[in-house]
């Protein structure tokens, strides 16, 4: 039997990533506007709320009450699945992410803040986020539409090619650790120069670039590539469905940033504290995750779109390549024990 | 409560793979095979192996059927209402009769060889970590089975090679010819 307050404790953590992968999501849909506003000298919402503060609020009361539109020849079912399975993969994959050391309240443990501590955290991770291009691809076809198919076709495409690299720059991450648990990937980096962005300097650089395709970000976000097919694979949804691609979308972003935090930037640890409170561990951990969310805004407003084909030849011949290169390298490393960065950690 | 799952994930698997013979629409087709991938990855989480699911997800689950569908859609198929005039025939008493009959006799040999296979009766005999999790398996299959991993992963590499060796074949004839 599980002690209710063991129930009590797990319930709350659920309820306490849940709500704010959600929350962050709306959050995110402000702060975007608000920073492309600030990068193009313009105010950017400002009626509804403190600083627009409540303008997601106001932006998810008007999605419930638009009309959903049907489009002639639609598959129905698929119509309707598409956009739950975008949005899905994201809340399911939070789930492994921990976001602390230890919570200790009142000399009482009440473990890592993360709802599952699966031993294969990593390969359930990228399983599952691997699923949410079926969301874009079926919205795609099921709409009846070219632009709609286009987009989803190039979704498909794109994020198998980049998924590649993903993989295998975590796989050396993986080697590095040596183990698929993301709980203790991440206490394998308990100070700052044990963090492996400084062991893996290449595969962090490729991780985020193959990041921005993975969520279907600018520069890489030919799924939806506004200047010729209109809105790509969505351009058929309104109201709710629409924006539950949104926010899977925006789900997707901030669970790959928690990824590479706990990957690359060492999870909760704090950079010269190595034994701080758990609190100052996750308010860490929420810096480093909003700095990758930045990112993303930062790029979006930054950058032009990439062409198609030069998405797809980067993709597959520059940083295809580099990330075996990369994972090659680490493998010789690990497996003649040079450990060099581990020394350079012990030193700081 | 895992027995029911078990016997529930068992006959939904099986249901969708019969959803992808009969269903007509291929994308239909496509996406049956992945309820039964889904399916069987709970199968494969029941017994313990957490590392064949997620295996099983991530490859077939997200990038093989991912491809299928994308062939599927750039092949357009079109209106799949030209099937339908076979459809009387492929129930036909012969038919049906010939289909019971040859799964009966794949289902006898099934069971023969599972009864029969090494890897039943050495169930007992497993390393003492198992390979339920990442590091026994990995000990085992890069430790005692790491001559046949690799001899798999070769033919796998020559399979590869081959196929593109093929399509290639076909093609040049018309490029000389053009020139």
């Amino acid at each position: 039997m599980i002690a209710w307050q063991d129930l009590l404790v797990m319930v709350l953590k659920i309820a306490l990533i849940f709500g704010g992968l959600i929350n962050v999501g709306a959050l995110m849909t402000l702060a975007e506007r608000k920073f492309s506003a600030w990068m193009q000298y313009r105010i950017g919402p400002n009626r509804v709320g403190p600083w627009g503060l409540l303008q997601p609020l106001a932006d998810g009361v008007k999605f419930i009450f638009k009309e959903s539109l049907m489009p002639d020849g639609a598959n129905k079912a698929l119509f309707r699945f598409a956009p739950v399975i975008a949005a899905l993969p994201a809340f399911m994959t939070i789930a492994v992410i921990p976001f602390s050391n230890d919570i200790v309240i009142a000399g009482k443990n009440y473990g890592k803040l993360a709802i599952a501590d699966l031993d294969i955290g990593v390969l359930f991770l990228l399983a599952i986020g691997g699923l949410s291009v079926y969301g874009v691809i079926l919205g795609g076809w099921a709409s009846n539409s070219k632009f709609s198919l286009m987009g989803g076709l190039r979704a498909s495409a794109q994020m198998i090619s980049y998924e590649l690299t993903l993989i295998l720059t975590i796989l050396a991450v993986i080697a590095l650790s040596g183990t698929l648990n993301l709980a203790e990937i991440s206490d394998g980096q308990a100070t700052i120069g044990t963090w492996n962005i400084w062991s893996q300097p290449l595969g962090f650089m490729l991780f985020v670039i193959a990041m921005f395709a993975e969520t279907n970000r600018h520069p890489f976000d030919f799924a939806e590539c506004e200047a010729e097919l209109v809105a790509g694979f969505h351009t058929e949804y309104s109201a709710m469905k629409f924006a539950l691609f949104f926010l899977g979308e925006y789900s997707a972003m901030t669970v790959i940033s928690c990824l590479a935090t706990v990957l690359f930037l060492g999870g909760p640890s704090v950079p010269f504290w190595v034994d701080a409170p758990w609190y100052v561990g996750f308010g860490a951990f929420i810096a480093k995750t909003s700095m990758f969310l930045f990112l993303f805004i930062w790029v979006r407003w930054t950058l032009p779109r990439f062409r198609f084909d030069q998405l797809m030849g980067l993709g597959w011949k520059v940083m295809l390549p580099l990330a075996l290169f990369n994972l090659f390298v680490t493998g010789v490393f690990v497996s003649l024990g040079w450990n060099l960065w581990a020394k350079l950690g012990s030193l700081i | 409560m895992a027995n029911a799952l078990f016997y529930l994930m068992a006959l939904l698997s099986v249901a969708s793979a019969l959803g992808v013979v009969l269903a007509k629409n291929p994308i239909q087709c496509v996406l049956s095979l992945l309820g039964s991938f889904f399916c069987l990855a709970t199968i494969y989480l029941l017994a313990g192996f957490q590392f064949i699911a997620a295996a099983q997800i991530l490859v077939y689950g997200g990038a093989i059927m991912v491809l299928f569908l994308f062939v599927i859609m750039l092949l357009n198929l079109g209106d799949p209402g030209t099937a339908d005039k076979t459809d009387a025939r492929m129930f036909s008493r012969p038919n049906v009769a010939a289909v019971v009959v040859v799964a009966a006799l794949l289902l006898g040999v099934a069971v023969y060889a599972v009864k029969l296979s090494p890897v039943v009766h050495a169930a007992q005999e497993l390393p003492e970590r198992g390979i339920d999790t990442v590091h026994g398996l990995a000990g085992e299959m890069f430790g005692r089975y790491l001559l046949p991993f690799e001899a798999v992963s070769l033919l796998l590499l020559a399979t590869a090679i081959a196929v593109v060796v093929l399509a290639k074949r076909e093609r040049s004839p018309k490029r000389g010819a053009k020139s």
